[in-house]
């Protein structure tokens, strides 16, 4: 299927009633037992609500986008599909009881996810995986042999994989994470990243420098500045570590995106205040801003019909910054679906910030449907590199594609330098089970790595179930305190 | 990305330069035709782009076959779009060399030239005889031109009886900013522009009967702030610094603040005259 699942969507428009037909049909589950169920589209209020009916549990509604008129406006974004290299399972259940990769799914991998452990240093009240500092209900931590084979399993998958990022629990705590970074850097991934708190950078003199020899790029989470916004999401205040760990990674050299999960009525007010911070910042080359996941140990109060949404951060972002950026400057990422993932570059030389946008025709090469001509399709694979899960700011390959799009808009050289120092600014929304829409998740470009081998895509693998089984099985194979058991 | 490619010409013309030689018609062609200015317009040399070329020529409803002049016609973006989507004969005159060389390799890509075709020439003297047009398309240019009464007597001889002519031009109906008073505000459109007023007088004068007036002021305030955008985006990567004349940049700027302050404030705008002999 072309689109994902979601070619409906063209056939009716009329996004701006508030009680119109249906959007789309898509299927969706019960987030109470994971039923999968049939499920609608629907625009309230000018929002996009995804609706289904359990037979054992009810109603569930959640809005899934906050801009129905955007929504049905960037579909034209949706790149038709690619496949993986190699896909691990069969079509038994139907989606999304198959994953891993099984031959309904719609798209290859862009980033793999590897999970080393569930133990963590601190202890998120919005954690989705469910981590924390306490013993850990079927907790588990992998050997370095285990994630060599995952990797190779991504690398069977992928070819040439681009991107994976390290993760868990809290991978920094991990006692053997800089081999597994190592490793991943020996199979010739260009974009190693470690997702991180940050509490060990500031911490450990040596581990900043240690990630800098491996040429590692850090995905460091940064919810915003004010106490009210850190206590919130994580706690406890953690200013004055975040602020360390960034200060190491710039005196070592070591390139920094900032990941900020962004809660309605918590920290949107801040979203300016974290790409103002990071665009002066020595290490940070980009913001990530994500919307909170209401699974795994989800801990505030929310209604799934409140739910932040991309547009939601978008505007905050265009309001707060109105010198810097439009809403329209934040461009679908094209292979997964348009509604899940939106960049934009912002190029900066001290004083003023002007997005890629303004000065390329980002969408008229991004837009798959209404196209006429492509003036030059080395562009194209250059923008779709640049608006993809695998790219990080200030990695080689990013710097590569945005030379490539200097040059085709007649920047001299000399000049390509600034343009590659491209600031990159990334709206991206997971979905949880209120949220589901199996269509979307089709299209899915990221993807966590078991220890099997498989490949499940994220939002599946956060909600309908496999990141519980993954914990079971792993907590049998390892003695549930983080030290590997006997196999 | 029509108009890019050439890496080497990234700075602004000097237009001051230019203008002090006292030849505003070879100051604009110069300017039009510089890389670097239409890489600035993105393409798009007037307000609206191709959007208000269509909209021009279903005002005087053109026909498959009509014989259409495009006076001022740069590099035959809007000539090519009138053979193309209306089936029009199209002829081009346009002052700058340069641009009329682009013109031609454009219509032969395009595989038109058997109904396109470019001339260099002056639009105070076209170059074709009398009646030789059903139609006359001139798109933000007169407002450049110093003799504009000669012009648009030039316009109405080479049509034929009952021809008629879309003009697309800024309009200034208040007084402007003196910012928008000097040699770059001329050649950007503005300097010597009429209100509306003025360009009903002006085709009355010349014997052509206006029969609609359609306003754009929209798409002048998208154009303002894309240019705006360029700009700032040329200054950020440091063009301004590799510029024969570093202030050219800072002068753009400041140029297109007071027309963008102008356009909201009801002084600037852009509109499609169309008019009949």
């Amino acid at each position: 299927m072309r689109n994902g699942g979601q070619d409906h969507l063209a056939v009716n428009s009329a996004a701006s009633t508030s009680a119109g037909p249906p959007l789309g049909r898509t299927q969706s589950i019960c987030p109470r037992c994971s039923a999968v169920l049939d499920a609608e589209l629907l625009v309230r209020d000018g929002r996009v609500v995804l609706s289904r009916e359990c037979p054992d549990h009810g109603e569930f509604e959640a809005v899934v986008y906050g801009d129905a008129d955007r929504y049905l406006e960037i579909q034209r974004f949706n790149k038709p599909g690619e496949s993986p290299r190699e896909r691990q399972t069969e079509v038994a259940h139907g989606c999304p009881r198959d994953c891993g990769i099984c031959p309904e799914h719609a798209q290859h991998t862009c980033l793999g996810i590897i999970e080393v452990n569930t133990a963590c240093n601190l202890d998120c009240p919005i954690c989705f995986a469910d981590s924390g500092t306490g013993p850990q209900e079927h907790g588990y931590s992998l050997s370095l042999e285990q994630v060599e084979s995952m990797l190779d399993a991504f690398v069977r998958a992928e070819g040439e994989p681009e991107a994976v990022q390290l993760s868990g629990g809290e991978p920094s705590i991990h006692p053997e994470i800089l081999e597994i970074l190592a490793a991943a850097k020996r199979r010739d991934i260009p974009l190693v990243m470690l997702n991180t708190n940050g509490i060990r950078l500031a911490r450990d003199p040596r581990f900043a420098p240690a990630l800098a020899q491996l040429r590692v790029h850090v995905y460091l989470q940064f919810d915003g500045f004010e106490e009210a916004t850190q206590l919130a999401m994580r706690g406890r205040s953690l200013t004055a570590e975040k602020l360390q760990a960034l200060d190491r990674c710039a005196e070592a050299g070591v390139s920094v995106s900032l990941a900020a999960a962004v809660e309605r009525g918590v920290n949107e007010h801040e979203v300016g205040a974290i790409i103002g911070f990071g665009i002066e910042h020595p290490a940070v080359t980009g913001v990530f801003f994500q919307p909170v996941t209401h699974s795994g140990r989800f801990r505030l109060d929310s209604d799934p019909l409140d739910k932040l949404t991309n547009s939601d951060v978008i505007v905050a972002i265009a309001e707060q910054l109105p010198e810097w950026f439009r809403a329209d400057d934040f461009v679908p990422v094209p292979c997964c679906s348009p509604s899940c993932r939106s960049a934009t570059f912002a190029l900066y030389d001290g004083e003023d910030v002007v997005p890629l946008t303004r000065l390329v025709d980002v969408e008229r090469y991004l837009d798959y449907v209404t196209n006429r001509a492509i003036p030059d399709l080395d562009v194209r694979e250059a923008l779709e590199g640049l608006w993809s899960a695998k790219a990080a700011g200030g990695s080689a390959r990013v710097a590569e594609r945005l030379e490539c799009v200097a040059c085709a808009t007649a920047i001299p050289a000399e000049l390509r330098e600034v343009a590659a120092r491209g600031f990159m600014v990334v709206v991206q929304d997971f979905q949880d089970p209120y949220t589901l829409d199996i269509g979307k998740l089709r299209k899915c470009c990221v993807s966590e790595i078991t220890p099997d081998g498989r490949l499940i895509p994220f939002c599946a693998y956060n909600s309908v179930g496999y990141r519980e089984q993954v914990r079971v099985e792993m907590s049998r194979a390892t003695d549930g305190n983080g030290r590997e058991g006997r196999r | 990305m029509s108009a890019t490619g050439r890496p080497d010409a990234v700075a602004l013309p000097a237009v001051g330069e230019l203008l002090a030689g006292g030849d505003v018609k070879a100051c604009c062609a110069a300017v039009y035709e510089h890389p670097a200015v239409r890489w600035l317009l993105g393409g798009e040399l007037h307000p609206g782009g191709e959007a208000t070329t269509r909209r021009a020529l279903e005002l005087i409803g053109v026909r498959p076959g009509e014989r259409l002049l495009d006076v001022a016609s740069g590099i035959g973006t809007s000539a090519l779009l009138a053979a193309r989507e209306y089936g029009c004969l199209v002829a081009g005159v346009e002052y700058g060399e340069g641009a009329v060389v682009d013109a031609q390799r454009a219509a032969d890509a395009a595989g038109l030239c058997d109904r396109v075709g470019f001339i260099v020439g002056d639009a105070g003297a076209l170059p074709f005889e009398d009646g030789q047009f059903e139609a006359v398309l001139c798109e933000c240019s007169l407002c450049t031109f110093q003799d504009k009464p000669r012009a648009i007597a030039e316009i109405r001889r080479v049509l034929q009886p009952n021809g008629r002519l879309a003009l697309s031009d800024v309009v200034v109906d208040r007084p402007l900013p003196p910012k928008l008073d000097g040699a770059l505000a001329t050649v950007a459109c503005i300097g010597k522009a009429l209100s509306r007023d003025g360009y009903e007088d002006l085709l009355a004068g010349a014997g052509l009967r206006p029969t609609a007036i359609e306003s754009r002021d929209e798409d002048a305030a998208a154009l303002a702030e894309r240019i705006n955008d360029r700009l700032r985006g040329a200054r950020v990567l440091g063009l301004d610094r590799m510029a024969e004349s570093p202030v050219a940049i800072e002068e753009a700027i400041e140029l297109v603040r007071a027309a963008r302050w102008a356009i909201a404030h009801g002084a600037l705008g852009y509109a499609i005259f169309a008019a009949t002999r």
